[in-house]
């Protein structure tokens, strides 16, 4: 439960609770500008109702053909708002978004391979590992990782347009790429 | 263009693109050796040289192709970048104009001329380029920028009130005559609706909001879901909202807060929002008919917290919303339900961590409520075992000290719950002994807890044992939760009030501060940070910590309005008042001109004070004059666990207890401003002649510079230091004794001129562009009138280093450290700026030529006094510092600090003071 609305310019100015954090990255202004002046609908925010933000999610659609999908860059929670299905139904809107308004075939995201609590959350909503990416993230410096830590999952959920679900295969997580494949 | 003339400008770009400026300088002027008229490699070598800092003779080149009147892509481009480079917007326009001019079929350059207004945001002119490229190229696009431009303008500060509406009264005929309708485009229809609600054409926002398109739309975008709200309220439709929310609730599962705020609205729309005392009451039909709406409302949101459980709090809390509404209008009816619904919704959600920020709003409790509630608060078994017990502890603490009251908050009270806290915290910490450094504790907001105990009990007596306690445990606290930022945060804060301004620092820059955030987070460290600056022994952290902090500022310069032209050309139209909105608030950041104040008072103090920074500095505070600040400092991160009935804890660790706003930045910039403008030559005519680039718009409300500076509003005051104060009205003694024989003694613009003209051609070659003055035959102009009668130095001015010692040695002798460092740095700056305001008089030759050697020797006991009570209060700090520095000192603080914990052990203790010591 949430306010659930769209992501503004000005929430720059508003999102140090969620940014401090370690697991998130804060860009460059272009960065947010960028996907704001392209996706804007597949950007936003969660706020409780006191005004403080929750989290948020950054997203665009991309690909060609039957490729062409939603993307999420960036979903993040702040930590004390964790456990609350926040991510859940910021995810259901960008698929929504993905599916109606885009008209994509499936929804993509990347997440580290060590991270099991998130895979198992995006298996929990229909994603599926897809492929795996080799030296996607850069190394944190803080666990014992090893190649789990900086290889990402390519995960997919394939949407309304991708009925025969072409977007998907069972044997995704043996399916290795190099980072300099995937766009 | 040849081949073989396109083969020699490749190495030009090439150069460019690696940022070698130096070697793009030759390889132009080989080219132009065979092509002296060669527009785009004039232009490409301007851009090499306004990269290599070579301004002055870009300008040359600027100019020459400028006239020319380019039209080929590749040299506008190159000039575009020049003229960014330079801030020269307007001449953007005109060079685009004139090129769209020649060739009206082309339609990149009709675009790029609407771009280039866009850039210098000149709204009624790139309606004109829009609408002309309507007529012209038929596209719905153009029809829009049109629209869009009609709606910035109407925005935009500077245009009246009563064209507001008839620019948007022509935005919506434009949209109407667009051949297709807005909603095949969320972003277009966002537009309409945008228009249509500021002329409250509501009705006909209905309709389109009704039809299957308009539906859709809203259905899936949420800023055109938005609007639609807003629309409904505005026309004052909060039960047919209410209704379709309640829709959404029951039949799609929505449990978006604003849907369920909806419903409540709707269940209140036939009482008025009670606005002050004079009010006279709803009807007693109004309330009966809200009554039943209530019960209503509260069947729906009960079956939706039942069925929810714990999967959604939007039930449970919609009901406390409801009851407190209800009370809010006098329409409850049950005394009791607001503490059997709190009860509940400690019961259900006190494991989670939002618990206590969900429930805050409703705590208003009196009497036995609040006695009731207590209880329930305290019934609480404060099991530490479970993540969730430490979660629920951790609530129960939070909520029972949000309501302590003034009697509750006694030292021995305080200094128990701290202990309580600390004893749980360490009890639960092994809860997660096995977690990466990356996790944090379950158990920090304990030691945030009880570390917000010290703080207050510091502040009720103001015995500094406290803060060493609290930075003791938050430094412990922290060593076994590594990014807990708000920890850190918190010990930012203690360790300046400690006056350990470096140990804040470490700790500052291990929150990674970066990009946007320095804006809103450099508060923490450059606030007053001058007080802490060693710039004068040729330390210049602080002052690079500055520099660096203010780089966001300019990339928002140079990047944020590229977006608003990509928004224009991807139609995001709901985007782009956002962007220029968030454009302007970093532009003209409070925080941006504190940091800006902060470095100028540190810089004086490490340079030598001469006419380039005071003729730069100047210029520049008089841009900064002119802005209209926005506040954007996030002060909210700081936890805050005060009761209600203190201040909070950002208020409480404000170092001097003063937190600085528009009034500070307003106080030390008119200073700084009178006593540079002085101290220059620069008169606004010189100014004018030299200053490239466009002038920033000044709202004529403002009123002239003389005036402002001349105005000392109480507000802006209230915001200072009582010695910042002292220095305030120092500087204006000063400025007012002084004023007649600077203005006697300055020598005029056309002499001014003719210096910076020899200056310039000496340097690079080319005579000044735009100043045409004959100087006068002997450099000196003889002056018509008399000198002024000299006068004595006001008694604000002999008086100030005196009292500022006097002020001094009482600091020194209650042991404020902190406090009597600031009394020396403002001292400092005194006499720093006393040695500004009489460099025009040091040359003999001045003072024999206008008589001045009355004047003169009046400075000379000023001076030395501040020589004086600067060099004690000098003696006095290092000997201050030695002696906090000893290991007897050490020992006391260890001792002062009292724990004797086993898991806070000696050692670290003994470190932390170290650090401070330092």
């Amino acid at each position: 439960m949430s306010v659930i609305r769209s992501f503004k310019a000005s929430d720059m100015f508003k999102f140090n609770n969620v940014n401090l954090d370690i697991w998130t990255e804060t860009y460059n202004i272009g960065f947010y500008l960028h996907y704001l002046s392209r996706w804007p609908d597949l950007c936003c925010v969660q706020e409780a109702p006191s005004g403080r933000m929750m989290g948020y999610v950054i997203g665009k659609a991309e690909g060609q053909g039957s490729e062409w999908h939603g993307h999420v860059t960036a979903i993040t929670v702040a930590p004390e708002y964790r456990r609350l299905s926040l991510a859940r139904k910021m995810m259901s809107l960008l698929e929504l978004v993905s599916d109606e308004t885009y008209r994509g075939f499936f929804v993509d995201l990347y997440v580290r391979c060590n991270n099991f609590v998130a895979i198992d959350m995006y298996e929990g909503m229909g994603y599926s590992v897809y492929r795996r990416v080799r030296e996607y993230y850069g190394n944190l410096g803080v666990g014992k990782g090893g190649r789990d830590e900086e290889d990402a999952f390519d995960m997919r959920k394939p949407l309304s347009r991708d009925s025969a679900r072409r977007s998907v295969r069972s044997n995704g997580r043996d399916i290795v790429v190099s980072a300099h494949d995937v766009s | 263009m040849s081949v073989a003339l396109d083969r020699q400008i490749r190495p030009i770009y090439d150069a460019l693109d690696t940022g070698s400026h130096k070697s793009a300088i030759t390889e132009c002027n080989k080219v132009l050796k065979k092509h002296p008229k060669n527009a785009l490699v004039k232009a490409l070598k301007a851009l090499a040289l306004v990269r290599y800092q070579k301004v002055e003779e870009a300008l040359v080149l600027c100019d020459e192709v400028l006239e020319s009147k380019p039209t080929d892509d590749s040299t506008l481009n190159a000039m575009m970048h020049v003229l960014r480079g330079l801030g020269r917007h307007k001449d953007m326009i005109t060079m685009y104009d004139a090129a769209y001019k020649k060739q009206p079929t082309n339609e990149e350059l009709g675009a790029q001329t609407f771009f280039a207004n866009v850039r210098a945001s000149n709204w009624k002119s790139a309606q004109q380029v829009a609408s002309k490229m309507y007529k012209q190229f038929q596209e719905d696009r153009y029809l829009y920028w049109n629209v869009m431009s009609n709606v910035l303008q109407a925005n935009d500060n500077n245009t009246p009130v009563e064209m507001r509406t008839l620019l948007y009264k022509l935005a919506l005929r434009l949209i109407t005559s667009a051949p297709t309708p807005s909603s095949v485009h969320s972003d277009r229809f966002y537009l309409h609706l945008t228009v249509l609600r500021e002329l409250s054409e509501y009705d006909e926002a209905m309709t389109l909001l009704e039809t299957p398109a308009g539906r859709n739309i809203c259905e899936t975008n949420l800023a055109c879901n938005e609007i639609r709200r807003d629309l409904m309220r505005s026309r004052g439709a909060l039960e047919e909202e209410g209704k379709r929310a309640e829709q959404r609730i029951l039949e799609k599962g929505d449990r978006n807060w604003l849907e369920f705020l909806s419903v409540i609205d709707g269940t209140f729309a036939s009482l008025p929002e009670s606005k002050g005392e004079a009010h006279a009451g709803p009807s007693e039909d109004a309330k009966e008919q809200c009554s039943s709406k209530i019960s209503n409302t509260l069947a729906l949101f009960t079956n939706i917290s039942v069925q929810d459980g714990r999967k959604d709090r939007s039930g449970l809390l919609g009901l406390l919303e409801l009851e407190h509404r209800a009370r809010r209008h006098g329409v409850s009816t049950d005394t009791v339900r607001l503490l059997h619904l709190l009860k509940r919704y400690f019961e259900t959600f006190g494991d989670k961590a939002c618990c206590f920020e969900d429930l805050k709003p409703y705590l208003g409790l009196e009497g036995n409520d609040l006695a009731a509630w207590t209880e329930v608060l305290q019934a609480c078994p404060s099991s530490l075992s479970t993540v969730e017990a430490v979660q629920r502890t951790i609530n129960s603490h939070k909520l029972s000290r949000y309501n302590l009251s003034a009697s509750e908050l006694t030292v021995d009270a305080e200094t128990s719950r701290a202990a309580l806290y600390i004893s749980q915290y360490l009890e639960g910490l092994p809860l997660g002994r096995n977690f990466p450094t990356t996790e944090l504790q379950y158990v920090d907001d304990l030691a945030i807890l009880a570390g917000s105990v010290f703080v207050n009990l510091w502040k009720m007596g103001g015995d500094i044992k406290y803060l060493y306690k609290a930075v003791v445990l938050l430094e412990f606290a922290l060593s076994k939760s590594e990014q807990a930022f708000q920890i850190r945060l918190m010990l930012i804060r203690i360790y300046r009030l400690l006056g350990a301004p470096s140990v804040a620092l470490e700790h500052y820059r291990l929150l990674r501060i970066k990009q946007v955030q320095n804006d809103t987070l450099s508060h923490f460290i450059l606030s007053r940070c001058s007080t802490f600056s060693l710039a004068a022994s040729g330390d210049l952290t602080l002052t690079s910590e500055c520099l660096e902090s203010s780089q966001i500022y300019v990339s928002n310069s140079q990047e944020t309005n590229d977006y608003v032209i990509r928004a224009f050309s991807a139609e995001k139209y709901s985007q782009i008042p956002q962007f220029i909105l968030f454009e302007d608030w970093l532009e003209n950041s409070l925080q941006r001109d504190i940091t800006k104040l902060e470095y100028l008072r540190m810089r004086i103090t490490h340079e030598v004070i001469s006419s380039d920074i005071i003729d730069l500095e100047l210029i520049e505070l008089k841009f900064v004059f002119d802005r209209l600040h926005h506040d954007n400092r996030d002060f909210e991160i700081l936890p805050n666990y005060q009761p209600k009935s203190v201040e909070d804890f950002n208020t409480q660790t404000l170092l001097f207890g003063k937190s600085e706003g528009h009034g500070w930045v307003w106080s030390f910039l008119k200073s700084y401003i009178k006593v540079f403008s002085q101290a220059s030559d620069l008169s606004d005519v010189v100014e004018e002649k030299l200053l490239v680039g466009d002038r920033p718009q000044i709202s004529p409300k403002l009123g002239s510079l003389k005036e402002r500076l001349a105005r000392r509003e109480k507000e802006e005051m209230a915001e200072l230091t009582p010695d910042e104060l002292s220095l305030i009205s120092y500087t204006d003694a000063l400025t007012e004794w002084l004023e007649p024989f600077h203005d006697y003694v300055r020598p005029p613009a056309s002499v001014v001129l003719a210096d910076v003209a020899k200056n310039t051609e000496l340097k690079t070659g080319l005579p000044l562009r735009g100043v045409d003055i004959t100087p006068p035959l002997n450099g000196h102009v003889k002056k018509e009138e008399e000198t002024p009668p000299i006068t004595d130095a006001p008694e604000d001015l002999i008086k100030f280093f005196e009292n500022m010692k006097i002020r001094f040695e009482a600091a020194k002798n209650a042991g404020h450290l902190n406090e009597a460092l600031h009394i020396a740095t403002i001292a400092q700056e005194a006499f720093l700026l006393f040695v500004t305001e009489t460099i025009r008089f040091k040359p003999a030759s001045v003072v024999k030529i206008h008589k001045l050697g009355n004047l003169v020797a009046k400075f000379k006991p000023i001076r030395a006094v501040g020589i004086a009570v600067l060099k004690e209060m000098t003696i006095a700090l290092e000997s201050m510092s030695t002696q906090e520095g000893t290991s007897e000192r050490r020992r006391e603080f260890v001792d002062a600090c009292g724990f004797e914990s086993s898991e806070i052990d000696h050692d670290s203790i003994m470190n932390i003071i170290k650090r401070i010591g330092k």
